[in-house]
């Protein structure tokens, strides 16, 4: 219902805005005109062809942050990288077809997908009921941990020992939620912020004393960057990331599951996991 | 951060610059005459005219820029789904590839030019009505035409005076450019977002700052000679404009 308002309230608005435009200036800015596919069908596609779709397109459009190391990032010479950026790249190999990295704005995910701009969701995304309901999820195919982690000088030993204290953590992120559902929320106080990275940042600079994140994103700015960090021992609950695709993209999604496993079964998969952490870290079977 | 590293940085964002300065020019480019058609239309005699002009201006100054950034990315998809969409429109959006490069810079920049629009047009508004009644009363004694006595005698009086007001616009704009990064469009602001974590570093954003800041410190000596040249060249243009009136006069 909620949504429904929405909707209306934006096509309305961007009516008005049209209109508006129309009769003030006539129009100085005709919107782009291309032959590619035509936008909103892909949605609202009655049967199932969304895998003969990317087939005839000959292109994955793969939607991302492009910060969150080291599953999908930017490198110093602005490159999408990462572990989900490698399998996805080898997923297209095996199907002969072309991968798209395109940035989006991660609060808008959902939307950028309904709506076609994307065709998946590839980027160290955890699973949460929120986001099963929304889309067509993969099979988890790795498992993450929310840790606390606290500047190496401080005295804060174990999870217990930040009652009363400062703790920083990613807005909109599901670390977010698992913290506010902890029995330890009601005794620290929370600063939340836009990215880990800012909030590591934060943290050496003393606005909080620890922040409460993903130990792959943790264990990959500790190692990669040499930074004095502690992960403190225990953690609050263990998720997995999946890839989200449209719902009604059935076919798509099995056949990028099915590749998956073949590739846990010919050994690449865990080529490519242990290039980013060391070790064979997937769960895909 | 080594200086290796500060210095891939450095001619990374100034890559950059280039889509920035491209947002900034183009709005400006727009929004400046479509300003003036909207104040104009504002001060139309025609009451509906003038009262849809304001609900545009009311809502352009009403929300925030980021807001109508994102509205603008997702019309064209909303408007195809509603019921509400009349057929020719339909047809008319339905050749738009909403995943094209084109289409996400174009929306972003009519958003841009229908924000800063409103904001013009209510400087220059003002500008107009700033000119006293009389003077339109002495030219029309001095036998001038209704075009020519704005064109010659109220345009370049307006210019003048909303020439600071103006430029306090300019600058804002070419910081307002980063709120392109949310849509996201890869400008500085947008490569300084995505290298903080590649870097585990601050320093790309206070890079991107020392960017903004030139951009803004070129704009304001740039702006305050145009403001100096405009009054002079003004003031010996109608001291000639007068002599030729007297001429005329004596003859």
């Amino acid at each position: 219902m909620k949504t429904s308002i929405l909707k209306r309230m934006i096509a309305g608005f961007s009516a008005a805005a049209m209109l508006m435009a129309g009769a003030g200036c006539g129009s100085n800015n005709t919107p782009a005109q291309t032959t590619a596919a035509p936008a909103g069908t892909t949605a609202q596609a009655a049967s199932d062809d969304s895998l003969q779709k990317i087939l005839d397109a000959k292109k994955l459009v793969l939607g991302l942050d492009a910060s969150f190391p080291p599953m999908g990032f930017t490198d110093e010479a602005n490159e999408i990288v990462g572990f989900d950026i490698d399998v996805a790249q080898e997923v297209c190999n095996r199907l002969g077809i072309e991968l798209v990295k395109q940035p989006i704005n991660w609060d808008t995910k959902e939307e950028d997908l309904n709506l076609g701009k994307i065709d998946c969701i590839w980027n160290g995304m955890s699973i949460n009921p929120a986001r099963a309901e929304a889309m067509n999820l993969s099979e988890p195919y790795m498992k993450n941990e929310m840790i606390f982690v606290v500047p190496g000088n401080s005295e804060a030993k174990s999870i217990d020992d930040l009652k009363g204290k400062t703790v920083g953590v990613q807005t909109g992120s599901t670390a977010q939620e698992i913290l506010e559902a902890a029995d330890i929320y009601s005794s620290i106080t929370v600063t939340p912020l836009e990215d880990n990275i800012t909030l590591l940042n934060q943290m050496e600079l003393g606005f909080s004393d620890a922040v409460f994140l993903d130990s792959v994103v943790a264990n990959y700015i500790i190692t990669e960057n040499n930074k004095d960090y502690v992960v403190l021992p225990g953690n609050l609950e263990a998720e997995e990331y999946a890839i989200g695709f449209r719902k009604n993209d059935q076919t798509l999604r099995d056949k990028v599951q099915e590749t998956l496993s073949a590739m846990k079964a010919d050994g690449k998969l865990g080529e490519i996991s242990t290039k980013w952490f060391g070790s064979d870290v997937t769960t895909v079977k | 951060m080594t200086s290796e590293q500060i210095s891939t940085l450095f001619s990374l964002m100034l890559e950059y610059t280039i889509p920035t300065l491209k947002i900034f020019g183009y709005t400006l480019l727009y929004s400046i005459p479509l300003g003036m058609v909207v104040a104009l239309l504002k001060m139309c005699k025609f009451k509906p005219i003038s009262w849809l002009t304001n609900i545009y201006i009311l809502i352009m100054r009403g929300t925030p820029l980021l807001l109508q950034l994102i509205v603008a990315q997702y019309s064209v998809p909303y408007i195809l789904k509603s019921d509400i969409c009349p057929d020719f429109l339909r047809s008319l959006l339905e050749g738009v590839d909403i995943r094209s490069e084109s289409y996400i810079f174009n929306m972003m920049l009519f958003a841009f030019i229908l924000n800063y629009a409103a904001y013009f047009a209510e400087i220059f508004r003002g500008g107009i009505e700033s000119i006293p009644k009389g003077q339109y009363e002495a030219a029309g004694a001095l036998g001038f035409g209704k075009v020519q006595t704005f064109f010659r005698i109220i345009l370049p009086q307006v210019a003048e005076r909303v020439l600071p007001a103006s430029s306090n616009e300019v600058i804002t704009l070419i910081k307002d450019t980063s709120l392109a990064s949310a849509i996201p469009y890869m400008e500085i602001m947008y490569i300084a977002k995505k290298q903080v974590p590649t870097y585990a570093s601050l320093l790309p954003l206070f890079m991107a700052g020392l960017f903004y800041f030139a951009f803004a410190s070129l704009l304001t000596v740039l702006l305050s000679l145009v403001e100096k040249s405009f009054s002079h060249s003004w003031k010996r243009g109608m001291k000639k404009f007068a002599r030729g009136i007297f001429r005329r006069g004596n003859a």
